[in-house]
Order: structure tokens, then sequence, then C-alpha cells
């Protein structure tokens, strides 16, 4: 099948599944009930006031990624760049998220503004685990060697091939996509290895109740991780075997290959909505609380990024949303990384 | 094994980190050798000031109960305190029993909470 058309009807999945997250977002200002406006408690006359202003344009925020795919989209299908979709679909991915956590902040904080809330306390006494969590505690071994193996076999078995060649082929065609997963690889178990050390403290009150939700949440990002890194090592495999195919094999195998991963994409994707719907329920058991700001972020991040080498935490909450530490080691890994990955991509552009 | 803090004591956030981690030392909790959150990450964790918590691993250290390595973090090293004279354990005491005095509990009632208190430490200590 033409990689093209494989790609296009990848594409109208992702709209299906954008569709259902929208709905899923959509009805998250409510979920706690008319008392409650997200995770801020508000007067009953709330939704009938101004309150009803600020859930439209939550709901229309929703639509920003939406808005900005559709010409985009537009433009690739006038042009006839398909190959552009894969570019589309990982950028709109993190707009999704991005533009959810913002408006998710701007609506809380605009209902807070407004005066409409019932007065929030902060917790006065909060508790935070010190119980050491390590990556082997979270780790499957048959999983970790599932992975090692696959991307040892399939470089050594890449680098016999291109040595033993009569005629070299450009290194770029053998090894570009093996070295892009490989990075990928390496940047899921950083990943990992933060999604496992994150927690923070939690009221005293319902203490088990809020530590129980970090830890199904923890556990709940890890097993995606190991989904994406396992996914990898599949299609390294896959690599391997479509460079040692005739070609005239090659397009039945692509077909295959892309049947079996929308199986697995579409199984994946009810075992994310289960497990997903599982942590709302628990999180709706424990009433949220807003812990104490020892560092008075709302005044030292006031843009969207600051440089705050005195506060040690990634995100601030700053006056204005969340900001983004440059100082933090984390944002300047990250930042090294998708540097690289830029490097990475640009190193292998001439690829044929 | 939790730290707490609270905003209503007195005592600033980088003693109640001290004294919470003397707490979980004394009680068995943290046994010798057993690592404790990196500095900054303690400091992300709870979102205070990165001198909060080292102020606080600097006092642990001073009082001999950890040990702070450099690049591999700290872990508790004792669970006893640099030697002090008996005087200067009994200071702070003397201190808290004066506090409870002047606030018009009784002498057994005083000495139900001491024996309370002092069985609550040794708890789970070994």
């Amino acid at each position: 099948m033409n990689p093209d058309r494989l790609l296009v009807i990848f594409y109208g999945l992702f709209w299906l599944v954008r569709i259902n997250g929208c709905v899923r977002r959509g009805r998250q200002p409510l979920l706690r009930g008319r008392e409650w406006f997200f995770n801020v408690p508000v007067r009953p006359d709330f939704y009938t006031g101004a309150g009803r202003r600020l859930l439209h344009r939550y709901w229309m925020r929703m639509l920003i990624p939406f808005a900005i795919d559709i010409p985009i989209a537009a433009a690739i299908f006038l042009s006839g760049h398909i190959a552009l979709l894969n570019w589309l679909i990982l950028g709109l991915c993190a707009l999704i998220h991005v533009n959810h956590v913002f408006s998710v902040d701007l609506a809380e904080r605009q209902a807070r503004a407004l005066g409409a809330c019932v007065r929030e306390q902060p917790v006065t006494r909060m508790e935070l685990s010190l119980t050491v969590r390590r990556l082997r505690d979270y780790t499957n071994p048959t999983l970790e060697w599932i992975v090692v193996l696959s991307f040892a076999f399939a470089f050594a078995w890449l680098l016999r091939q291109y040595t033993s060649a009569a005629r070299h082929p450009d290194p770029r065609l053998v090894f570009g996509v093996p070295l892009v997963l490989l990075y990928l690889q390496i940047g899921l178990l950083v990943v990992k290895r933060v999604i496992v050390a994150w927690r923070s403290p939690v009221p005293e009150q319902q203490a088990c109740e809020h530590v129980r939700i970090q830890e199904e949440t923890r556990r709940y990002y890890v097993a995606v991780c190991d989904l994406c890194r396992v996914s990898g090592a599949a299609t390294i495999l896959f690599w391997l075997v479509q460079l040692n195919v005739p070609d005239a094999l090659a397009g039945r195998l692509l077909g295959a290959w892309f049947a079996a991963w929308i199986a697995v994409g579409l199984v994946a994707t009810v075992w994310a909505e289960i497990k997903r719907k599982r942590l709302v329920a628990l999180a709706l058991g424990t009433r949220p609380v807003t812990l104490p700001d020892f560092l008075h972020q709302r005044e030292i991040a006031r843009w969207p990024v600051c440089y705050q080498p005195e506060a040690p935490m990634l995100m601030l909450k700053g006056a204005r949303g969340y900001s983004l530490n440059l100082a933090n080691r984390l944002a300047q890994l990250s930042a090294a990384y998708v540097a690289g990955f830029a490097v990475l991509l640009l190193l292998l552009k001439g690829q044929p | 094994m939790y730290l707490t803090i609270d905003t209503a004591d007195p005592r600033p956030i980088y003693q109640q980190v001290a004294d919470g981690i003397k707490e979980l030392i004394a009680r068995g909790r943290l046994e010798e050798g057993a690592p404790l959150p990196p500095l900054r990450q303690l400091a992300a964790d709870l979102g205070v000031n990165l001198n909060t918590i080292a102020t606080a691993y600097r006092t642990l250290q001073d009082a001999g109960l950890i040990v702070i390595r450099h690049g591999s973090g700290a872990v508790v090293a004792s669970r006893r305190t640099t030697e002090r004279s008996e005087d200067e354990l009994v200071r702070p005491l003397r201190a808290a029993l004066t506090d409870l005095v002047l606030s018009g509990l009784s002498p057994g009632r005083i000495q139900h909470i001491v024996m309370r208190e002092l069985k609550m430490t040794g708890k789970d200590g070994k």
C-alpha cells in the first residue's frame, strides 16, 4: 500500500481520537458537580451568571487545535506533501496538551478573580513521602531485555550488512531510522526516570487517598512510557525486515505493519481510556486543596518563561499561568535533547 | 515515612524539615545508610527555596546524623548525634517543660505527655 495513503488513514483515525478527547476535556469543569468549576468550589448561582461565559470560553479554547489544524492540513493536502502530516500530528499532540493545561489554569484563575467562588483556605499541614523510589522498582526485566536485545540485534545486523556489502549504500539510509529510534528510546528512559522520581506534598487530611492517586497516576504514565518504548523496539525490527525484503513484497509488508499498528493502537486507546476513568474516579473521591505557596510564585513568575535559580521547580505557577523555569536542570536537559534531535534530523535530511 | 510541614508551626521550614528527618531517624524509619532525597529534588517537591533544604541538611550533618556526598546525595550516617554534654541535651527539654508548666498543665498531665511522646519516639526504633 502507498505510504501516503496509510498516513492519510492514520490522520483520519487521529481525528477520531481527538474528537473523543475534546468531548472528555469539555466535561472536565463539571465532573465534580455544579458546586465546582474544575477544582474551584463555586457558589450555586455560578453557572447561571458569569460562570456560564467562562465555561463557554473554555470550550472554545478546546477547539483551538482544530482551528490551527484544518488550514495547515488543507495546505498539506493541496500541495501534495503528505509526509508533512507526520509533523502536523506530532505538533498537534503537543499543542493539545499544552492548550488544555493552560486553558484549565486560565479558567480557574478567571473563576477566582470573578469572586464567584467559595473562599478557599490553603491547607496548613502537608506531608511529603520520603520513600526513595528507584527505577528498577518500576521496571519489568523481561520488557527491558526485549528492548535492549531488539536494538542490539538490529544495530549488529545492520552494521554487519553494511560492512559486508560490495557497494556501500548511503549510511543515512541504513542507520538513519534506527538512530532516530535510539534517540527517542533514550529520551523515553529519561522521561520514565522523571515520572518515577516525581512526587508532591499531600494534605494531611486524606493523605492516603492522595498518595494512592499519585501512585496510580505514576504507574499509568510508566506503563504508557513502556508501551512507547516497546513500540520503538518493534519498529526497529520491522525496519530491519523492510530493508531486507524484495521491493515487490515491501508494499504488502508495510500494509501489514500498518494494520498491526492500528490494531495495537486501538487496544492501547481502550486500555488508556479505562485507566483514565479509574484515575478520575479516584480523584473525585478526594477534596481538591490548595497547597501553601512558600516561594510566592505569583510574584516571581510573571511570564510564560522565567529564570529563577532559587526556585528548584520546573514549572512555577505565576500570575499569568504556568511559567517554565529555565534555571531548572530538567528544563535545560529537555532543551538540549530537543536541540540534539533537531541536529540529528538535519544530519539525516539528505537521506535518499 | 512522611515529612510533615505545618505552616501554622512557629518553627521555620528548614527546622521543621530537619526535625522531621531527625524524628524518622530516631524512630528507625530511616536506618543507617538509607538515602535521603537529593537536595534539589526535595526542595522542588516541597516547593521551597533551595537554601531552605540546604540549611536543613547542613543542620543534620552538623549533628552527625547524615553525610552529604557531592554528586550522590545524602545518606543517614548514624542514629546517634555527635557527642554533647548532658546539660546541653537537657536544655531544650527544660525549655519545653517550662512552656508546659506556664501553660497551666498539672505536673501529672505533663508527666503523662512526656511519657506518651517518649513512647511514640521509641515506638518504631530498634
